[in-house]
């Protein structure tokens, strides 16, 4: 993941409404792409909707509430588990980076469990915690956890020495060198992480929720996709993924105002 | 009275094939309110030392002490400026210069007035708010002096401090570090390996040989600090001592050969 696009793309320095168009301009063509093929009958309609029926099948669906309330219920599960997994995820990460101790116990752990699948846990987690909010939130929570433990563990790695050394030269006291030097000299590493755990919370709630769940949008494209609904299969799945943009954007917003002192993230207009 | 003692310093680093001998058997004594820059050829050990001395890396030997007490870590007693100025980039300049105080419980009016008083010192007013990325290498350097002032240690290690400035720059922060030294008397231990640097500022100038670095020839320096820097540069006395310590660094630098 880059933060700085390279400046080919702003060369002769085009207006800032052109650069919006250049952004979207991929998405625009994707939709353009999808309702062609409609058009065209490359694909069997009874199989794929139209992009205009996706819409009207997904404002149906708000107004008679089913959007908001499985919406609700599955934002809330996401971002139970990305913030608890973030904040597990960036103590352990501080621990293995500063005691010797906590990295020779994490460190196996994290080695070996970095590539596994966490939807491969589900099954197991359905007996332990049965069908619902628990076994999502903790799905979440697992695969949240990783990313944000190795990003904070070479955040803090990545320290320059003479930092730590002059804060210890003004009398910083060992107790607070953590959360007056380490944290924010890894603030960029450890939001880098979490913004990789956004983007995990939402595939792992939706794909738990088919298999695991009641309720939330992951249940309600499930459903529908059973029935053969597509239209509204699409149109909860257009709604899953307006919420992340929306989520992702928020995040870096916040990672701009919080590091606004950083040189690296303020290089660059990040992320467009 | 003496300000910084140094008996028998040996420092070793260990390295794949074997130790390495970074300083052998350095014994320096600086009085206290004394200037002294130890000049030498790149990689002799001189700014291990200078980290020694700071309390950031253990010896292997000898007896380190400041003011009569054995150093076992960092402390206050002793500010130290670094070649990378080591600023907290997300904190901002009045920020960065009140961190020392604020760690030392100093109440919140004496912080601010102190951190008033030093950014009129530096020439920074204005740029109180700003965060170190916005300002120029001269202006980091300053701040990085300020804040090192501002909980007023006994001793001032400098390392290389202007050693990533351009020859303009590097003149007038050296004007401002000699005007701050008269005008506090702090004793002073920098690093350089800018000969014309060392004895323009100092009272003492030491030549370090390379690896192993041991203090091989001492030259004291008597010269008027009253006058105008080109007064200095163009006096005889000046130019000779300095092309005695050049020679003498260059004859230790080309031993590097042997």
């Amino acid at each position: 993941m880059s933060f700085a696009p390279r400046t080919w793309l702003r060369s002769g320095a085009p207006s800032v409404s052109l650069r919006a168009a250049w952004h979207y301009l991929p998405i625009a063509i994707v939709l353009l792409a999808w309702q062609l093929v409609v058009e065209f009958d490359l694909v069997d309609r009874a199989f794929l909707p139209s992009f205009g029926e996706t819409l009207s099948a997904l404002w149906e669906m708000t107004r008679n509430g089913e959007i908001g309330f499985n919406l609700l219920v599955s934002i809330y599960r996401a971002f139970a588990g990305l913030a608890m997994g973030s904040i597990i995820g960036v103590a352990i990460g501080l621990a293995m980076a500063t005691s010797r101790r906590a990295d020779e116990f994490f460190g196996p752990l994290v080695a070996t469990t970095y590539s596994l699948p966490k939807s491969s846990l589900v099954p197991l987690f359905i007996l332990w915690f049965g069908i619902g909010d628990v076994t999502s939130i903790v799905s979440v929570l697992l695969a949240c956890l990783l990313p944000v433990i190795v990003s904070t563990y070479h955040g803090v790695q990545s320290v320059p020495p003479v930092i730590v050394w002059s804060a210890r030269a003004m009398g910083t006291p060992h107790h607070l060198i953590l959360w007056r030097i380490l944290l924010p000299s890894s603030l960029l590493s450890i939001f880098t992480g979490v913004r990789i755990a956004l983007g995990f919370c939402f595939v792992l709630t939706i794909s738990v929720e088919m298999i695991a769940a009641k309720t939330g949008i992951g249940k309600l494209i499930f459903l529908y996709g059973e029935n053969g609904a597509y239209a509204y299969m699409f149109g909860g799945l257009l709604a899953i993924v307006i919420v992340a943009y929306a989520a992702d954007r928020t995040l870096l917003a916040a990672m701009n105002h919080l590091l606004r002192w950083d040189d690296s993230i303020h290089a660059a207009h990040v992320g467009g | 009275m003496i300000s910084i003692c140094v008996k028998h310093l040996n420092k070793r680093y260990r390295a794949k094939d074997g130790d390495v001998a970074a300083l052998a058997d350095v014994d320096i004594d600086v009085a206290e309110g004394e200037f002294v820059t130890i000049v030498g050829p790149s990689g002799c050990g001189k700014s291990t030392l200078l980290y020694i001395l700071g309390g950031f890396i253990g010896a292997d030997g000898g007896i380190i002490e400041i003011n009569g007490k054995a150093v076992t870590g960092p402390g206050v007693d002793r500010g130290v400026v670094f070649q990378e100025y080591a600023l907290f980039p997300w904190l901002t300049v009045a920020q960065n210069i009140r961190y020392g105080l604020e760690m030392s419980g100093a109440p919140r009016q004496r912080c601010e007035e102190t951190v008033e008083r030093l950014v009129r010192t530096i020439g920074l007013q204005g740029f109180e708010h700003r965060f170190p990325r916005e300002l120029s290498g001269g202006m980091k350097q300053r701040v990085a002096i300020a804040r090192t002032l501002a909980y007023d240690p006994k001793i001032l290690l400098l390392d290389e401090p202007f050693g990533a400035l351009d020859a303009q720059t590097r003149e007038v922060m050296q004007d401002e570090l000699l005007r701050l030294w008269q005008a506090t008397r702090k004793t002073v231990m920098m690093v350089t390996h800018d000969v014309n640097e060392a004895v323009y500022l100092s009272e003492r100038v030491l030549v370090m040989s390379q690896r192993p670095g041991r203090i091989v020839q001492e030259f004291k320096v008597t010269i008027d600090r009253t006058c105008e820097r080109e007064v200095t540069v163009l006096n005889k006395n000046f130019n000779q001592l300095r092309n005695e310590v050049w020679l003498a660094v260059r004859r230790q630098a080309g031993a590097r050969s042997v």
